[in-house]
């Protein structure tokens, strides 16, 4: 069992360096021996995957291997895959030198490695990734001519990303020395941001037993709610989703997840609070250039004043009691609450 | 060797002066076209790959000069990647292109170019935002992780777009108009076997958009039908009823794939002959009057030009079984009545015979048959019957219910009670003979009267077990029989098993009499 988990280790950092300019000192017989040895890994994998000792033995030390950047091989599943995952990052690697890259380019011709009576080869497998590649870009033409983007809530590529996070967020939860909170952080600052709040809110609308994965339905929704915790956790990052997502998208996220609409609203209620009535200008305008001015508070509180029953009622309330709090004004320009009540209100005639 | 070779090489050529047509434009006719030579080109580049994995880098330039620029196109042509296996026949003959052990700079320059190619089919590629790619593998996943996943998601959304569409009527804002979902079709002909692509291949199939005519390309149905065919995609019956429907040709295939695995050179038994018939979907596909039509028409046709050959005849039969029985499995309110599927005769007739023999109460048999008779011998032999109805369609009608011939002969041994022997035996008599004249058919039913006589008093007056030559005797069968006793002998074939499986002491002599009984019989 040792050396097995020993051998894992050291093909997980075969496979880190394999992005790096390190290869270089590589050559043929170490390409090729580096691809056997993921065939035997891989060979484990699917001889063992049934064994539930062997498999939870290999992904406990998998976890404790995960690193900060969460690469190389991170779960039992990942093991299948390791030769195409190697054989992809030297392919990607310039400084793999003439003779390493003419070894690794031989071993698409059939018959390269050693049979494997039930498993698929290598460069089938690379072959089929060609056909999905062309299927995608295909698709892609006939889906949204004309560059029209689909809604965000039904993107199927925010909804692969936002079903990968939920994968990672699982694997994250459930290593030992693994810290969601700490991972989330460091994508948060390294990810493109609007890209990664949209993502975040099309993983908190998936149901529950979609995430990508899953193995079975022991925890369903814990990753959903590890993200909720870690938003509310960071303030820069909720005010900023809150923010800069379309409203209808963050009604949705709000529907679904109470103690998200609760800091939602609390967050709508403070950007109220900073705005002031304006008597030249005949409108409410902030303090400040990045408060968030009035047509957007508006545009928000609409979208949540004809959302579903539930979180309605609460919007309803929060305004009323914040109208109250204000002054309980009937009169327009005194109160941005009652300003914000009777424009709802009229919207709706 | 050389030939063929030189054959490659114009081959070479041809393909490069069509890859070069479709790369300068990408309007629907080119990708049609495309679509079209798919399955050639495919082809050619396996026997490229034959030809080059033999080959040096020298002689690979000295004969095919073109063959570079040619693999480059390709690679930058989506369809022919998308489609079945053509990806990995372009990749070993990349590889094929390496130079193994590279000389000067021109070499190693060239084998820069064929990694450059490579990675490029291999490689992760931008959505319409750039950052995607990026954020992926900040996550840590890679092309091989989620492609699948991605595609599966793709497909959901298509189809749920096109569902949608087909709920909104008249929301035209919620539409997909008519020539996006004809250039989905087109796109989707290479990549009907891919995995995963089952739900939109069935959504595109039972979608129906709201213009009168065909939205979807022809070269989709046939793409879908024949990989249906090969069984290299399941799809749900209403789809694929919902695919003959719309594309006539494609049913016409489906048929003859099936005519050609029952009539084939090995002998079928009856129950594997029903397991190829019910796999194929055709007849519960029949429940719809249009497609059964065209299939009757199928084995009409088939009967006329082979003669009344038993094995069609056999897999008309077994497949009318197999249509009934997945007749009554439909809802009944939606069903058909059943003239639609037999118009040419009397509904009264249709309706007689679509019952099961074996349904019918043991009392009810004898006078059934005996309604049947009459009913066809009204049709067939009474000219002044105003219907005019020509024979071979009664014939045809008749023969679709091989159980009804069945249970005539079975009566005839079987039967206590005083048989319409009359009846039963012109029923028989026409079932085997249906183009006699009233005169022939009158003397092949007195011939075989006077067998099934000898027959009964084989049955009746027992005091010695039966023996298989008495038996032979009986039924005039044997070397010396004469030949207008051959001409009966497929109706006295039947009556002598009949005999066989019904007489106490058949079974017992079964095996030798049946030995005895002349070779080639295919009843036997």
């Amino acid at each position: 069992m040792e050396p097995l988990l020993q051998q894992l280790e050291r093909f997980s950092e075969v496979l880190s360096v394999s992005g790096t300019a390190h290869v270089s000192t590589w050559g043929p017989e170490t390409v090729r021996r580096a691809l056997d040895w993921a065939r035997y890994l891989r060979h484990v994998a699917r001889r063992f995957g049934g064994h539930a000792r062997i498999r939870s033995a290999v992904e406990r030390r998998l976890r404790s291997l995960w690193g900060p950047e969460g690469r190389g091989l991170t779960s039992f599943q990942a093991l299948g895959r390791g030769d195409v995952q190697l054989f992809l990052s030297l392919l990607r690697n310039r400084a793999l030198g003439e003779a390493a890259g003419r070894a690794l380019l031989l071993q698409l011709l059939p018959g390269a490695g050693p049979r494997d009576a039930d498993a698929e080869e290598l460069q089938a497998r690379l072959a089929r990734l060609a056909r999905y590649r062309a299927a995608l870009l295909l698709l892609r033409e006939a889906g949204s001519p004309g560059g029209e983007r689909p809604a965000l809530a039904e993107d199927p590529v925010l909804l692969t990303q936002a079903q990968l996070l939920l994968g990672r967020l699982r694997e994250a939860r459930e290593a030992e020395a693994g810290d969601p909170g700490g991972w989330l952080g460091r994508v948060w600052t390294r990810a493109p941001r609007d890209h990664f709040l949209q993502v975040a809110a099309v993983a908190l609308l998936q149901p529950l037993e979609k995430e990508l994965g899953a193995s079975g339905p022991e925890t369903p929704g814990e990753e959903s709610q590890l993200l909720v915790r870690w938003l509310l956790e960071q303030s820069e990052v909720l005010a900023a989703f809150c923010r800069h997502l379309p409203a209808e998208l963050l009604t949705s996220v709000a529907g679904r997840h109470p103690a998200l609409s609760r800091a939602y609203l609390g967050l709508l209620t403070d950007w109220g609070a900073r705005l002031h009535y304006d008597l030249q200008k005949g409108t409410w305008v902030g303090a400040e250039s990045q408060d968030v001015p009035w047509e957007e508070l508006l545009l928000k509180f609409r979208s949540l004043w004809h959302a579903p029953p539930p979180l309605q009622e609460e919007v309803l309330a929060a305004l009323e009691s914040s109208r109250a709090r204000g002054g309980d004004f009937e009169v327009p320009g005194l109160s941005v609450w009652t300003d914000l009540l009777l424009a709802l209100r009229r919207g709706e005639r | 060797m050389d030939q063929d070779f030189v054959g490659l090489a114009s081959d070479c050529q041809y393909w490069l002066q069509k890859l070069s047509a479709w790369d300068q434009s990408s309007t629907l006719e080119t990708q049609k076209d495309t679509c079209l030579y798919l399955p050639q080109f495919q082809e050619f580049l396996r026997q490229m790959y034959e030809a080059l994995k033999e080959m040096d880098s020298n002689t690979v330039m000295e004969r095919f000069p073109t063959i570079g620029q040619l693999l480059a196109k390709t690679c930058s042509n989506q369809f022919i990647l998308a489609y079945d296996e053509s990806q990995k026949f372009l990749i070993w003959c990349l590889c094929c292109l390496i130079n193994k052990e590279p000389q000067n700079s021109g070499d190693s320059k060239l084998n820069s170019w064929i990694w450059g190619l490579l990675s490029h089919i291999l490689s992760t590629f931008r959505f319409d935002i750039k950052e995607i790619g990026l954020f992926s593998q900040g996550l840590g996943y890679e092309p091989v992780d989620y492609y699948p996943a991605l595609l599966k998601n793709v497909v959901l959304s298509l189809v749920s777009k096109l569902r949608e569409s087909h709920l909104n009527g008249f929301n035209t804002q919620r539409r997909m108009a008519p020539e996006r979902v004809a250039s989905l079709s087109q796109v989707c002909v290479p990549l009907v076997t891919l995995p995963d692509f089952e739900p939109l291949v069935e959504g595109m199939l039972t979608y129906h958009g709201h213009e009168p005519q065909e939205v979807l390309c022809p070269a989709f149905f046939e793409a879908v039908n024949e990989a249906f065919l090969l069984k290299k995609i399941s799809l749900p019956t209403p789809a694929v009823v919902s695919l003959w429907l719309r594309h006539f040709p494609s049913l016409e295939k489906a048929m003859l794939h099936l005519f050609a695995k029952l009539i084939s050179r090995e002998r079928n038994s009856l129950r594997r002959i029903e397991c190829f018939i019910k796999d194929s979907l055709l007849p519960q596909a029949a429940c719809h009057p249009a497609i059964f039509r065209v299939v009757d028409e199928m084995f009409r046709c088939a009967l006329l030009e082979t003669d009344g050959a038993p094995e069609v005849l056999a897999a008309t039969q077994v497949f009318t079984h197999c249509f009934v029985e997945a007749l009554e499995k439909e809802n009944k309110q939606l069903r058909f009545a059943f003239k639609t599927y037999f118009p040419y005769t009397s509904p009264s007739l249709a309706t007689v015979l679509l019952q099961h023999p074996k349904d019918t109460p043991q009392e009810c048999r004898l006078q059934l048959l005996q309604r049947i008779s009459q009913m066809l011998r009204e049709a067939v032999e009474d000219q002044a019957c105003g219907s005019c109805v020509d024979p071979f369609e009664s014939w045809f009608l008749f023969i679709h219910f091989g159980s009804w011939a069945d249970m005539a002969a079975e009566q005839l041994l079987r039967s206590e009670t005083e048989a319409p022997v009359a009846a039963l035996l012109w029923l028989l008599a026409f079932y085997y003979r249906p183009l006699d004249s009233s005169q022939q058919r009158a003397q092949t039913m007195a011939k075989v009267e006077a067998v099934l006589s000898r027959l009964q008093l084989l049955m009746l007056s027992r005091s010695t077990p039966l023996s298989a030559k008495e038996l032979q005797a009986a039924t005039g069968e044997g070397s010396n029989a004469d030949p207008t006793q051959s001409v009966c002998g497929q109706l006295i074939r039947h009556l002598f098993l009949n005999f066989l499986l019904w007489t106490p002491g058949g079974r017992t002599i079964a095996r030798e009499a049946i030995t005895l009984a002349p070779a080639g019989s295919s009843l036997l």
